[in-house]
């Protein structure tokens, strides 16, 4: 079932004036309900643009945005629950807090909701587990918390708010690697425990080669290609036309290819690339 | 949005303007304004128009942007000339009715009035926009340079680096401000409805990392300055020096003839305001 649509989209930033700029043009879309999507692209191809439409933070200068078949832009009132439904975290999202407590900044969101105080206190604790946030951290000022705790609490106060989409724009640029791993780790857990829809934009491609099932790729504005992992990855000469690049792994690969190795190309994970080795040694007897 | 402000804002080019020394633009922009303000009868406000308009061509800038740096001012003009309309009561009477008395004079200080503040706008807005932050803090501090002898030593200089700085970061912060507020919004905070008080608590989401952020900009800073042996202005030197050419002294001559005609054309004829 699809969840979120979007028909003939565009957006122009500074509409009627010298500094017009076209962000994105003529957007169809299709997020089906409970996948897992990656948005990829070069900077300034319209990925930022593109999911600041999903919760009406951006309103189309042409087109429409549907959630569960309703336009959100229909009203103030729709615009501001798709906020809710459609939870974004945007890049950095660490600078953006502000209260006095973790606690208070996770609950900012909940509370924006008009809920009740006891379902507050549960959804901020729930959310504080999942991202690993102890007790301690959350009585603690967010601006003593560490880079990674931070940038953790912050997607904490978007998945308090429970939305049936989560969309994270870069959620391990800068961090360290064990930082990056918890992100992600986070993010896989969060789909497994509620079975949300997530929608991730990165510029690694191998974080988005090892979470998404389906992929985006933005070019100039407009959808260049919207398929399967598999799909995208297997045509590295197209993303390198776009300048993108495959995953390491799969770079790999393709060096091995080149050099007379008979192995498959259409690798894109640790754990392909583990199996299609061991199949390769096996068969020319190294291996057994 | 915040971002449509042109005031203040430096357009690159290439015009006699930009190209000039920034000391001599500081106060030939000075001695215009004081001219414009000199002017007392309508051959010299001409004169005034005319030189506005000649200082706008020569800056090569387009007329669109000139024409948003005085969207802003219109409530302005319209306020001033409607007092000055209705309330002055100079010279002979043309129509008058329980309420309103329009003159001569109402009408010739209304013409007055608006002519001298669009030229007024128009001639202190090409400053900045021809002039890039950098050069017209760098012109600030050497026309300021003769305090130096009144023991302020590093003042000067400091000043002057406060100022850049100052206006290097007015974008960044703008565009932060951008980013925090969709992301407040992102979390369903309401920034358009609700009483004054309630609209004030709502802006504290954005202010607060704001400020953070600038606390944090201003350490980054710092520490990226004195990693490159910052210590203030005494022994520096300068990558490009200023010095006055000759198509400075043309500039400095035309201003001289601008200065000069006005004030003849005050002695000559008769003043009306």
């Amino acid at each position: 079932m699809s969840l979120l649509e979007l028909k003939n989209v565009s957006y122009t930033y500074s509409s009627g004036t010298p500094f017009e700029i076209t962000a994105i043009e003529d957007i169809n879309l299709t997020i089906e309900k409970g996948s897992f999507v990656g948005i990829i692209g070069h900077t300034g191809s319209g990925k930022s643009t593109l999911i600041q439409h999903f919760n009406a933070l951006l309103k189309p200068t042409t087109g429409q945005v549907l959630l569960n078949g309703k336009d959100i832009n229909q009203s103030k009132q729709s615009a501001h629950e798709a906020r809710f439904k459609v939870g974004l975290c945007f890049q950095y999202p660490e600078y953006q807090l502000f209260e006095t407590t973790v606690y208070r900044d996770i609950a900012f969101g909940p509370t924006n909701m008009g809920l009740s105080e006891d379902e507050i206190k549960e959804r901020v604790r729930e959310a504080a587990e999942l991202v690993g946030l102890t007790d301690e951290l959350l009585k603690k000022s967010p601006f003593e918390l560490s880079g990674g705790e931070k940038r953790r609490a912050a997607i904490a106060g978007i998945i308090a708010m429970r939305p049936e989409v989560l969309v994270l724009d870069e959620p391990t640029a800068g961090l360290d690697p064990s930082g990056r791993k918890k992100i992600l780790g986070m993010i896989s857990e969060f789909r497994k425990s509620t079975n949300s829809t997530v929608i991730i934009v990165s510029h690694s491609m191998e974080d988005v080669a090892s979470l998404a099932e389906k992929i985006i790729v933005m070019n100039k504005g407009r959808i260049y290609k919207y398929a399967d992992v598999h799909e995208i990855f297997t045509k590295s000469e197209e993303l390198a036309a776009l300048g993108l690049e495959v995953p390491p792994v799969t770079s790999i690969f393709l060096k091995l290819k080149e050099k007379g190795l008979d192995v498959n190309t259409d690798i894109y994970t640790k754990e392909q690339a583990e199996k299609e080795l061991l199949r390769y040694l096996k068969r020319e007897g190294i291996a057994w | 949005m915040v971002r449509d402000i042109t005031i203040g804002q430096y357009f690159p080019g290439n015009s006699v303007l930009h190209n000039a020394d920034p000391r001599l633009k500081l106060v030939l922009s000075f001695v215009a304004i004081i001219f414009i303000f000199v002017c007392n009868n309508f051959y010299s406000l001409a004169l005034v128009a005319l030189f506005s308009v000649v200082a706008v061509l020569s800056s090569k800038i387009s007329l669109k942007i000139i024409l948003k740096g005085l969207r802003p001012m219109l409530i302005l003009l319209i306020f001033t000339s409607a007092l000055q309309l209705f309330y002055n009561k100079q010279g002979e009477v043309l129509f008058t009715s329980r309420y309103l008395t329009i003159t001569t004079g109402g009408i010739y200080t209304t013409i007055f009035m608006v002519i001298r503040i669009i030229c007024l706008v128009l001639v202190s807005s090409l400053l900045t926009y021809t002039t890039s932050p950098t050069q017209l803090t760098d012109g600030i501090e050497r026309l300021l340079s003769p305090l130096k002898v009144f023991g302020l030593k590093n003042g000067v200089h400091t000043l002057a680096m406060m100022m850049t700085i100052a206006l290097r970061f007015i974008p960044t912060l703008i565009d932060e401000i951008d980013k925090i507020t969709s992301a407040q919004k992102a979390r369903g905070a309401n920034l358009e409805t609700g009483g004054i008080v309630k609209r004030a608590k709502a802006l504290l989401p954005i202010f607060i990392p704001l400020l953070v952020n600038s606390f944090r900009h201003a350490f980054e800073l710092s520490l990226a300055m004195s990693a490159r042996c910052y210590n203030g202005g005494e022994g520096r030197t300068r990558m490009k020096q200023l010095k006055l050419q000759t198509r400075d002294y043309i500039l400095m001559f035309s201003m001289l003839i601008f200065v000069g005609g006005v004030i003849a054309l005050n002695i000559i004829f008769e003043s009306v305001i």
